[in-house]
């Protein structure tokens, strides 16, 4: 036999396709594919929800602690007041069930409500407030969540995206990395929804306790400026609470709509006095 | 394209030889069968869906490794090995390679 | 925000590096495969063709070690949704497995034929099972030499 060297023509080890076209049309693929999965579970969450009851949900939440180590004495006046103002609301709020408030030391100014029939309030909120009206839309506001069952739906959402993502992928995978913001975007959007109907149910409870709603829009308006300064044009669309300006403009016209009375407001209760005196 | 695994083709006679073609590729299982599989493991007992894949990959090798052949002017492959090994998380690597000769 | 931005670029760095890096590793090794014509490589156990007395022989081997890039590596995650060929490696392993005969050869430029070629591959993983970082092909053979 003689040896005749030939090299061959073109390699058929690899294939031909373009890597990014490729990279395109996977990442689509799966984008889509977990948003539809998201969507659908969604819907079963939310029927889910709907048919816990509080009594259910204290029962299941017991255990847990309150987050963080920064939460006050339950002593603290300031602690006390507030959940003085919560009882007071609850009734117009139209929640039977007790609500436990608990303060935290934070700079952040935001109210939280947390599974358990809880809620935290978060000290920088107390600086960002003139009158005890301003404050008790924010209460109202929350109390607007439980009362559609928001915060489990949240919770629901974020765990379910979260085990789908990993259960196909691996936890930590890039996918993973790569879709979070994607999630984040639909989770922003959801919120908003659900932020509209508690404004709303908040502004009702306002005009029950106090008979008027003066100082509704006093939060949002501090939160504007703040927004403006931080985050000038991504805002929209990556924040879970819409942008202030949104929501003052649709409290005014709910006002309207409902030809509801604005008043002089109360003067915020001195042991909840947090401002800066200037 | 007649392949072997052994020094010659049974009852041919080489003529000529051109050198060490081979044919690889890397397959990933998809989700489905790794939801499959791990609901195999389990209940145990063999799992079908990665035997396919891997036949597969492996039936794509050969062919990949008779067209190089074919490009260098041969008709047998002679002393064929085959190889396997995980190069990524949930791919494997199958390649096959041999000796391009031309007999008859 | 910032994770997608530092995803982008290193996505984009693997892209255009690992492109660059892949195109001037063929160039060179379809350079060098020719060159190397010359030397006679099989798999089996006995020399092809020649009846020259063999002067006496020695083991050679090649070895490359490849690493992937970022982008192929996001690639090969996400084929591994769907299924099918992982094409950012298939070019990465035939890299490295052309390189490691090459250098098999290199190794004994005097020889006249090599005989009994095997090919091994092994993934080098940095500890993190999850992640595969390179993969290492070495290629060995008996190496003959006639006498003159």
């Amino acid at each position: 036999m003689e040896y005749k060297p030939a090299l061959p023509e073109h390699n058929d080890n690899v294939s031909h396709d373009q890597p990014v076209r490729e990279f395109i049309i996977l990442s689509a693929g799966i984008t889509l594919f977990l948003l539809g999965v998201f969507w659908i579970l969604g819907f079963c969450i939310d029927l889910a929800v709907a048919r816990i009851s509080p009594g259910m949900e204290a029962a299941i939440f017991a255990s847990a602690g309150v987050p963080g180590p920064n939460a006050v004495a339950s002593s603290d006046p300031r602690q006390v007041k507030l959940q003085s103002m919560v009882d007071a609301l609850r009734e117009c709020g139209g929640i039977t069930s007790p609500l436990k408030v608990s303060l935290i030391d934070s700079n952040d100014a935001n109210a939280l409500a947390f599974p358990g029939g809880r809620i935290l309030v978060l000290n920088g909120l107390l600086e960002n407030v003139r009158s005890e009206n301003g404050l008790a839309f924010v209460l109202a506001h929350e109390l607007g969540h439980f009362k559609n069952r928001d915060h489990l739906r949240g919770l629901g959402r974020g765990i379910v995206l979260t085990a789908v993502a990993a259960l196909l992928t691996g936890a930590g995978s890039e996918v993973t990395q790569l879709l979070a913001p994607t999630a984040t975007f639909s989770q922003a959007q959801y919120s908003r929804d659900r932020e509209e109907l508690a404004d709303e149910q908040a502004l009702q409870t306002l005009a029950c306790y106090y008979g008027h709603v003066g100082g509704a829009t006093e939060f949002f308006e501090a939160m504007q400026a703040r927004d403006q300064e931080i985050l000038p044009g991504f805002g929209h669309y990556f924040s879970t609470h819409p942008e202030a300006m949104e929501r003052i403009d649709n409290l005014h016209r709910l006002t309207e709509e409902q030809h509801l009375a604005v008043n002089a407001v109360l003067a915020l209760p001195e042991v909840l006095d947090d401002r800066e005196r200037q | 394209m007649l392949l072997s695994n052994t020094e010659h083709i049974p009852g041919k006679r080489i003529t000529a030889f051109y050198g060490v073609v081979s044919g690889s590729t890397v397959r990933a299982k998809h989700a489905g069968r790794d939801i499959m599989a791990g609901i195999k493991n389990i209940f145990g007992g063999e799992l079908k869906g990665y035997t396919e894949l891997l036949q597969e990959s492996r039936d794509e090798a050969i062919d990949r490794m008779k067209s190089q052949a074919q490009q260098l002017g041969a008709n047998a492959v002679v002393n064929v090995r085959f190889s396997t090994s995980s190069v990524a998380a949930g791919a494997a690597e199958i390649y096959v390679y041999g000796t391009a000769v031309s007999v008859e | 925000m910032e994770q997608l931005i530092i995803f982008a670029i290193l996505i984009s760095l693997g892209y255009f590096f690992g492109r660059r890096a892949e195109k001037n590793h063929y160039k060179s090794i379809l350079e060098r495969e020719k060159q190397w014509l010359r030397l006679p490589t099989s798999s089996s156990k006995h020399v092809m063709g020649d009846i020259r007395k063999i002067d006496h022989c020695e083991l050679a081997n090649g070895n490359m070690v490849v690493s992937i890039d970022y982008f192929k590596r996001v690639l090969a995650g996400l084929r591994n949704f769907f299924g099918g060929n992982v094409q950012s490696y298939e070019t990465l392993i035939d890299r490295a497995r052309r390189e490691a005969v090459l250098r098999m050869k290199e190794s004994c430029p005097d020889a006249d034929q090599i005989i009994n070629l095997r090919l091994e591959t092994s993934s080098i993983t940095k500890g993190n099972r999850k992640q595969i970082g390179s993969v290492e092909v070495l290629a060995y053979g008996t190496a003959i030499y006639f006498c003159k």
